[in-house]
């Protein structure tokens, strides 16, 4: 298995190189540069800062001659220096790394807690009124726009009736995860609810737990050993798959819910054309979605022995 | 004499407010928005140019003037006096010498000579270079030929003489934040750690700046205005969405907020938010600027035939919920050359269809507009526009943009059309500088506006001999522009500050209305973080 | 593929899907004449936010247009980028998938590395940097939301086509000698277009949400194109003063995105009644 690992791990190298590519010559080829977002654009630009700037940047130079630049800062694990911030961009991902993980993981954390007993519940009682109604709650999830569940939720919850602070980080507190990470984490609830019940459904059919059945085992033991161990295994896959959309997602909820996480920094990057930022943003991300696929592949033969690598 | 009783009012005022009760006016945390756009760059106000920055940096740092939002123009800050020759080009300032930093040094003469040279830099590519451009001597060092200016010398430690090349108001340029005074040993070396942990000399020091989410100040208890500021800890929090501000300044998050259009209507009617609202004509012209390589816009009276299409009356009341002023014409009500004499371009369709007919283009034609997502001068008042023109037979296509592609397109002049929001102040004379025939598109001239009696104008009013006569001849200027209908002239920004009903002292800021300056900012005791 | 009667029963999914697609489509051909007034050129800004009435049977927006008739017309436009930014996707799915299922070797390797590649990005954060690279627009929304969206796609086509490959009759295509291509599209392709099908209904219903959330960030259609993201954007700071402008359209997104997620789902338990 720590083979494997390792085997997986040296496979990321080619990955993050061709991204790096991909996304070097698309960022690259955005219309406007960082100079002009540098200053107040209701004001009369001054040419010779725009000139310095780019100078400074060295955004002057031929594209290829700046990709191995960075390529070369890559290798030794720098992504390179923020235009328009003059910080390096390890040190600004890394300080965003952390609330964007915190929101993700709690976003994980509601819809396994919720999602998972809901697709149980519903196949068990399969064709009863708690299924028909979970069923639509979950398919009606993944049908809403984010941005526009997040904003009832604040005119609920903040305006309405003074539970929760609207938005921001407020230091951490915990009051202020709850509706991000619901607003994150809604869709990928439905989805999981859905997937648990396909899953449950599927197993409850399958010879052995008829035989199991026969054999005289409670329903709940059942229910409890069999079905569990596997149904993990299809939800793992969907929850590595889904990850991806999830992290992709945390761009429009941490705009709405102004959280200084990597999708906010990500955003501001982009319209500000502050290249380096967008691609340690971008590279850090899909990183982060690389390293929870792995995870989840070695969860495999942790939740199900039979799976062997 | 003056100047000392000035002091001792403060002094006596000082002692008055913190014997009066000190329970009611002072201590508390006040918390703010910094709305625009995302997270801050850089507390360094010579090398950041952001708004979004300054409204910041302020509270931070001061400079040689301050904007006095009451008076609106700019008052001594880091001086008590200063002298001007009688051909005002050179201006002798006394300055304060109780101003410390918040490292707890004495700001002296020698500190204000470092922070100007240090903008002048070419490394320092500073926003701020222009504003001290006319000082004798800077030209050199911004071109790299020398690294000290000329025209700065200091006769003693509080006694500073400052040369110019031209006889211009110099208040109007140093009391930007961009060009705060600055201890140079919080900078030589470490520039990079500057820029995240500032030291200033102003009314609050930093403290934290948590990424993407606030930056937190506090009290300087060595700032020298004595007994201020109030309030104990100033919190911006990064909310670049209107929505939900709006929803933290109801639910009482946020003691003040701008105001968006769409709220606006709202607040007026809320009993409790009507009477705790400051407003202000900023000094910011919203424009459609007409390329002038475009050939129907090369015709004077189609740009004049799309002012009297549009009723921008109804616009603004419709869609920006009369948050704006009406334009009529470049200079916004609040310039001290506003012209009231000036009175817009009526909207009369007759006349509209009459100079386009003239012009040969009454089957009209089509032209493409860019813009940006903004609310109050983007691709929504485009679309605005579209019912109107039509009428006149010219169809506008609105074409969005971001920020930074909108910017490289008017740079280069690729557009038929643009709306923008240029800045129209403080001073009105530099404000026009930028649309001199000599002014490259890429210095802000974007629709290559050339006409030699505007320019004529310009110079007089610039070499005029008093204030009155220079007066005059920007009022001029403003009218031969406003005649050459370079820009379809829409709006003056009337910005909207809210405050919670225990907060006092917030000011209709004419240059920025977030540039708040908290030095005079109480809350009361009903605030819940007081 | 048997569509038996057996089948439809109790597949209430598919029922009830396919009533709300039918109905977008149906308000998609018939919007002129559905729509009360022009979406675009009715604009009056003497009736700019006026509530629901009789007149206006949603309310009119910020620009005075009449809010029913923007969401008959936005059914073209949210249907338009469903669809067709599926279809490229589901092309590039198809052709790619289908190849490399069929070929194997280097040119399977390739395709299933740039797959996994495509997996690793989040598509909305690559939809996001072509659409900056592109601008706002609604043929860059069909290229970027097509281009994002295959590799799911792909993936299951090769794997369809992978155990298609092992049925006798492909076998007894293959002696008797069809070319290549006739086989994979003629003989394979029909046996894998259920999974297909299903991928692109709901890729549709993707489509359309991830259209509303790029205009949710400024990179949408372009104004005055009358679409159900643009919209809801657009109105978010109304939404508390005059939420019919936001409600209507947020409305007929969670409808039909809810119509092609039902339809998805039902084609799914109808193409493979062993699946549960």
């Amino acid at each position: 298995m720590r083979a494997y690992a390792f085997r997986r791990i040296l496979q990321f190298i080619p990955t993050i190189l061709i991204i790096s590519v991909i996304m070097f010559v698309l960022l690259n080829l955005l219309p406007g540069n960082a100079a002009l977002m540098a200053g107040d654009q209701r004001k009369a630009p001054d040419p010779r800062v725009v000139e310095q700037l780019k100078k400074e940047w060295g955004i002057d130079k031929p594209i290829h001659t700046r990709y191995f630049i960075y390529l070369k800062g890559l290798v030794q694990g720098d992504l390179g220096t923020s235009f328009l911030r003059r910080e390096p961009v390890n040190k600004l991902v890394g300080e965003r790394i952390w609330p964007t993980l915190r929101l993700s993981f709690a976003a994980l954390f509601i819809s396994v807690a919720i999602g998972i007993p809901l697709g149980f519940i519903s196949a068990l009682k399969r064709g009863s009124l708690i299924d028909t109604a979970s069923m639509v709650a979950a398919v009606s999830g993944v049908s809403l726009p984010q941005f526009w569940l997040g904003l009832l939720m604040m005119y609920l919850f903040s305006v309405v009736l003074g539970w929760l602070p609207s938005s921001g980080y407020g230091n951490g507190n915990f009051v202020n995860l709850i509706m991000p990470a619901f607003t994150l984490g809604i869709g990928y609830t439905a989805l999981l609810a859905r997937a648990t019940r396909a899953a449950v459904l599927e197993v409850l059919h399958k010879d052995y737990i008829r035989t199991a059945r026969a054999k005289g085992l409670s329903e709940i033991m059942v229910n409890w050993r069999h079905v569990m161990r596997n149904t993990m295994v299809l939800v793992l896959t969907t929850a590595g798959l889904q990850f991806g959309a999830l992290i992709g997602q945390t761009v429009i909820v941490e705009k709405l819910f102004s959280w200084p996480g990597l999708g906010s920094l990500l955003v501001d990057s982009i319209f500000q054309r502050d290249i380096p930022v967008t691609q340690g943003c971008i590279l850090v991300m899909i990183l982060v979605f690389l390293i929870v696929n792995l995870v989840v592949d070695l969860l495999y033969s942790v939740v199900d022995p039979r799976i062997e690598y | 004499m003056k100047n000392i009783g000035t002091l001792l009012l403060a002094a006596v005022t000082a002692l008055l407010v913190t014997a009066g009760g000190a329970s009611a006016s002072s201590g508390g945390t006040f918390v703010f928005c910094a709305p625009y756009g995302g997270d801050l760059f850089s507390l360094d106000m010579h090398k950041t140019s952001r708004t979004q920055d300054y409204i910041v940096g302020l509270n931070i740092n001061r400079s040689l003037y301050k904007w006095d939002a009451d008076q609106s123009k700019p008052v001594l800050a880091l001086a008590t006096d200063v002298k001007i020759s009688a051909d005002r080009k050179v201006y002798t300032f006394s300055l304060r010498n109780n101003v410390k930093f918040h490292n707890g040094r004495t700001m002296t003469a020698d500190d204000v000579i470092w922070s100007y040279n240090r903008i002048a830099q070419p490394e320092t590519s500073s926003s701020a270079a222009s504003y001290i451009a006319n000082i004798e001597g800077a030209d050199a060092v911004m071109t790299g030929k020398t690294k000290t200016i000329s025209g700065l010398k200091k006769i003693d430690d509080f006694t500073l003489e400052m040369t110019l090349k031209h006889p211009v108001d110099i208040g109007y340029a140093l009391c930007k934040v961009e060009a705060a005074i600055v201890p140079r040993e919080a900078i030589e070396g470490r520039e990079a750690e500057f820029s995240i942990n500032p030291v200033g000399c102003g009314p609050f020091k930093f403290v934290k700046w948590v990424r993407g989410s606030e930056v937190i100040l506090e009290k300087f208890d060595g700032y020298f205005e004595a007994g201020k500021p109030y309030i104990d800890k100033l919190v911006y929090k990064i909310m670049p969405e209107g929505a939900a501000r709006d929803i933290a300044f109801r639910s009482g998050e946020l003691d003040a907020n701008i105001v968006g259009a769409s709220q606006y209507p709202i607040y007026l009617r809320d009993p409790q938010i009507k009477d705790n609202m400051i407003e202000v004509a900023e000094m910011y012209t919203r424009l459609i600027g007409f390329n002038s390589e475009f050939k129907p816009f090369a015709d004077l009276r189609v740009r004049k035939a799309i002012n009297h299409a549009i009723n921008a009356e109804l616009i603004i009341r419709k869609l920006l919920k009369n948050k704006a002023v009406l334009a009529t014409g470049f200079l916004p009500t609040s310039s001290p050359a506003y012209d009231t004499a000036m009175k817009g371009y009526e909207y009369n369709l007759t006349k509209a269809k009459a100079l386009m007919k003239e012009a040969g283009y009454a089957d009209g034609f089509t032209f493409e507009c860019i813009a940006t997502a903004n609310k109050s001068w983007g691709v929504g008042i485009v679309e605005a526009l579209i019912p109107f023109l039509k009428r006149i037979n010219i169809t506008i296509k609105p074409q969005q943009l971001e920020g930074a592609a909108l910017g490289e397109r008017c740079r280069t002049g690729k557009f038929d059309a643009f709306i923008w929001s240029n800045e129209s102040g403080p001073d009105p004379l530099e404000t026009l500088n930028r649309y001199r025939s000599t002014t490259p598109r890429s210095a802000g001239n974007y629709t290559a506006y050339a006409n030699p009696k505007y320019d004529k104008a310009l110079d007089m009013a610039a070499t005029a001999k008093t204030p009155a006569e220079k007066l005059e001849w920007v009022k001029k200027a403003n009218r031969i522009l406003f005649e050459d209908a370079p820009f379809w002239f829409f709006n003056y920004n009337k910005a909207i500050i809210a405050y919670q009903p225990w907060v006092k002292g917030i000011k209709p800021v004419a240059i920025e209305m977030m540039l708040q300056d908290f030095t005079n900012v109480t809350i009361d005791d009903s605030s819940p973080r007081k | 593929m048997a569509f038996s009667k057996a089948a439809l029963k109790g597949n209430s999914n598919l029922i009830i899907g396919a009533v709300l697609t039918v109905l977008v489509i149906g308000m998609a051909v018939f919007a002129p004449v559905l729509a009360p007034y022009h979406p675009v050129d009715d604009a009056d800004l003497m009736v700019a936010e006026e509530p629901p009435s009789s007149d206006y049977l949603c309310g009119t927006d910020t620009q005075g247009r009449d809010v029913l008739s923007r969401v008959i017309y936005g059914s073209r436009i949210s249907l338009s980028v469903g669809l067709v930014s599926q279809l490229i996707n589901t092309l590039i799915g198809v052709i790619l998938g289908v190849t490399a299922g069929y070929f194997g070797s280097w040119w399977d390797d390739l395709i299933m590395g740039l797959t996994n590649i495509m997996l690793s990005i989040p598509s909305m954060i690559f939809a996001l940097a072509i659409m900056a690279l592109l601008g706002p627009g609604l043929v860059n929304i069909y290229i970027a939301l097509g281009l994002t969206n295959w590799s799911f796609t792909c993936r299951i086509t090769r794997s369809q086509v992978l155990s298609a490959k092992r049925i006798e009759y492909i076998r007894a295509a293959e002696a008797l000698g069809y070319g290549k291509w006739r086989i994979m599209f003629g003989q394979i392709l029909p046996n894998v277009v259920g999974p297909i099908l299903v991928m692109a209904t709901l890729g549709i219903a993707y489509a359309i949400l991830t259209e509303a959330s790029l205009s949710f960030l400024g990179l949408g259609t372009q104004p005055p194109t009358p679409s159900w993201g643009g919209m809801l954007s657009n109105a978010r700071e109304e939404f508390f003063t005059a939420p019919w402008i936001s409600i209507f359209p947020g409305l007929a997104i969670f409808a039909t995105v809810l119509g092609f997620n039902l339809l998805g789902d039902g084609l799914r338990d109808l193409l493979d009644p062993h699946k549960l």
